[in-house]
C-alpha cells in the first residue's frame, strides 16, 4: 500500500516539475525565473529520491537547489534583470 | 495495466515536455542568462531520463537502492540484493556528469559576464543590430 | 506571436515527437523493467564478495566502487575536464587585486550568528559523508558539492573581503586543490610504486588483489571496513572539488569596478 502512495506521490511531482520548467521559461523577470528553476530542481530531487538514487540526491540537491541559482543570481546582478524587451 | 508502468508512463512523458521546454528556451529567449537556465534545465532532464532507465520493479518485494545493507550472512545478502538492488551504472555515470556541468556553467556564467562587460548587453538581438 | 517563433515551436514539437519514437522503438522497452542488465549484475554481486577475493570491490557501495574502481579511469579525466573548466575560468580573472583596505560589507547580526553556527555543522556533515562514501549514501562528489554551499555562504553573508582578511587567500586555495589532485594521482599509482620497490606486478587504478597482481590496498582495518582505496580517493576528491569551487565562487563575488580597471 505504502509503494502505491509513492508513487502516485511520484506522478504529482513530475506533472508540478513541468508546471515549475513552463513558468521559469516563460517569465521575464530573471529572479523570479530563478526561483521557479529551484522549485523544478527540487522536485527532481523528489523524482531521485523515489528512484532509488540516494547518492544522486546527495550530489543533486547542493547543486542545483543551492549552488546554480546562487550563480544565476549572481549573473543576474552583474547583468540586465529583464529578459527580452 | 499495472499502477508502476502508468506511473513511468506519466514520468517519461513530463521528462519529454520538460525536454522540449528547455529546447524552446535555448532556441527562442533572447536573454543569455535566459538561455543558460534552460541548458540546466536541459542536462538535468538528461539525467532524470538516465536514472529512469536504470530503474527496476522486482517480481517479488519493492526494489531497493544500490547500497548493500543486510551484512550478517554475505552469502544470502548478496543473493537478495542482485535481485532486487536497481542498477547502478547510470547513478555513477550521473553523478560525475552533474558534478561536471555545475564546472562547465560556472564557465558559461564568466563568458557571460564578460561578454556583457565588452558589448553593455546580453540580448543576443541588440548585439546583432549593433554590429551592423 | 511572430512566424519565426511558431517554426521554432512546431520544429521542436516534431523533434520531440521523433525521439520519443525511436527510444521506444530502441532501447527504452517495457518501463519499469523487472530485471537489470547482465553488466550491472556483474557490478552489483562484486561489489563486495568475499567468496571470490580476486574479483571484488571493498566498499558495500555500488556507486561508488563504480565511480573510483571499476571505471576509476573515466572518472580520473572526468576530474580532468572539472580542473579545465576551473582553470578557464579562473584565466578571465587574471590581473583581478582585490583592495582589502576598504571596509567589508556584510549582512545583519543575526545572518553572522547563524551563518558562524553553520560553518561548523554543514563541514561536519560533509565530512562524514566524504568518510562513509563506501559503507553508506556518498563519496567525493558529494562531500565536495555539500561543503561548498558554506562557501557561498560565507562570501554572501560576511563579504569576500572578510573572508580574504581571515587568511583564506587565492594561494592558499589553490595550492589545496593541487594538493587533491595530487593526491588522486598518487592513490592511483601507488599499488604500481609499492610493487616496484618490491618486485610484483600491479596495475593502474588497482584496489584489490588480482590473479597475476598478489598486491592490494587494506581492505579491513581492525574490524573496520575502509574500504582500500575507496576511502583515499573520496578524500581526496572532497578536497579537490570543495577548493576548485571555492575559488571559483569567491571570484564570483568581485565587484565589477574593481574588474572593470583591469579590463580596458
Amino acid at each position: 500500500m505504502i509503494e502505491i502512495f509513492t508513487l502516485a506521490f511520484l506522478m504529482l511531482v513530475s506533472i508540478a516539475s513541468v508546471i515549475a520548467a513552463f513558468k521559469a521559461i516563460i517569465e521575464k523577470d530573471m529572479v523570479r525565473a530563478i526561483v521557479y528553476s529551484a522549485i523544478q530542481s527540487a522536485m527532481y530531487a523528489l523524482i531521485f529520491y523515489v528512484l532509488m538514487a540516494p547518492d544522486i540526491v546527495l550530489v543533486y540537491i547542493p547543486v542545483s537547489v543551492g549552488i546554480t541559482p546562487a550563480i544565476l543570481l549572481f549573473v543576474t546582478k552583474k547583468t540586465e534583470r529583464y529578459d527580452g524587451d | 495495466m499495472e499502477f508502476p508502468v502508468i506511473v513511468a508512463s506519466v514520468i517519461v512523458v513530463s521528462l519529454y515536455v520538460n525536454l522540449g521546454i528547455a529546447l524552446y528556451g535555448i532556441f527562442a529567449r533572447p536573454s543569455l542568462v535566459k538561455k543558460l537556465l534552460a541548458i540546466t534545465i536541459l542536462s538535468d532532464t538528461a539525467n532524470a531520463f538516465a536514472v529512469l532507465v536504470g530503474y527496476r520493479w522486482p517480481r517479488t518485494g519493492t526494489p531497493q537502492p544500490p547500497v548493500l545493507m543486510n551484512t550478517t550472512d554475505y552469502n544470502e545478502s548478496i543473493k537478495y540484493y542482485v535481485e532486487h538492488a536497481v542498477d547502478p551504472l547510470p547513478q555513477a555515470l550521473v553523478l560525475t556528469a552533474i558534478v561536471i556541468g555545475l564546472a562547465v556553467t560556472l564557465f558559461i556564467a564568466f563568458i557571460i559576464i564578460q561578454y556583457y562587460r565588452l558589448h553593455g548587453t546580453v540580448d543576443v538581438r541588440k548585439t546583432k543590430a549593433l554590429s551592423r | 506571436m511572430k512566424k519565426s517563433e511558431i517554426c521554432v515551436i512546431v520544429s521542436i514539437i516534431i523533434f520531440i515527437f521523433s525521439l520519443a519514437y525511436i527510444t521506444s522503438l530502441g532501447g527504452l522497452g517495457y518501463l519499469p523493467p523487472v530485471d537489470v542488465r547482465k553488466l550491472a549484475q556483474i557490478y552489483l554481486s562484486s561489489t563486495y564478495n568475499p567468496f571470490e577475493p580476486t574479483n571484488t570491490s571493498s566498499g558495500y557501495e555500488s556507486v561508488t566502487a563504480i565511480v573510483w574502481d571499476f571505471r576509476g579511469l573515466d572518472t580520473f579525466f572526468e576530474t580532468a575536464v572539472f580542473y579545465g573548466a576551473i582553470i578557464a575560468s579562473i584565466a578571465v580573472y587574471r590581473g583581478v587585486e582585490i583592495d582589502t583596505r576598504k571596509k567589508p560589507i556584510g549582512m545583519s547580526p543575526i545572518a553572522k550568528t547563524v551563518t558562524r553556527l553553520s560553518t561548523v555543522l554543514i563541514p561536519t556533515v560533509a565530512a562524514s559523508i566524504a568518510f562513509h562514501g563506501h559503507l553508506t549514501p556518498g563519496g567525493g562528489f558529494q562531500a565536495g558539492s555539500v561543503a561548498t554551499v558554506v562557501i557561498v555562504l560565507i562570501v554572501m553573508v560576511f563579504g569576500l573581503r572578510k573572508v580574504i582578511l581571515k587568511g583564506l587567500t587565492k594561494p592558499k586555495i589553490l595550492l589545496l586543490r593541487s594538493l587533491g589532485l595530487i593526491g588522486i594521482g598518487l592513490t592511483a599509482i601507488g599499488l604500481v610504486l609499492a610493487g616496484l620497490v618490491i618486485g610484483v606486478n600491479a596495475y593502474i587504478f588497482q584496489n584489490q588483489a588480482k590473479p597475476i597482481a598478489r598486491i592490494s590496498y587494506p581492505m579491513w582495518v581492525d574490524d573496520i571496513l575502509v574500504g582500500g582505496s575507496l576511502l583515499l580517493f573520496n578524500l581526496f576528491e572532497f578536497i579537490a572539488v570543495t577548493a576548485g569551487f571555492a575559488l571559483v565562487l569567491m571570484l564570483f563575488s568581485i565587484e565589477e569596478e574593481e574588474v572593470r580597471k583591469v579590463i580596458k
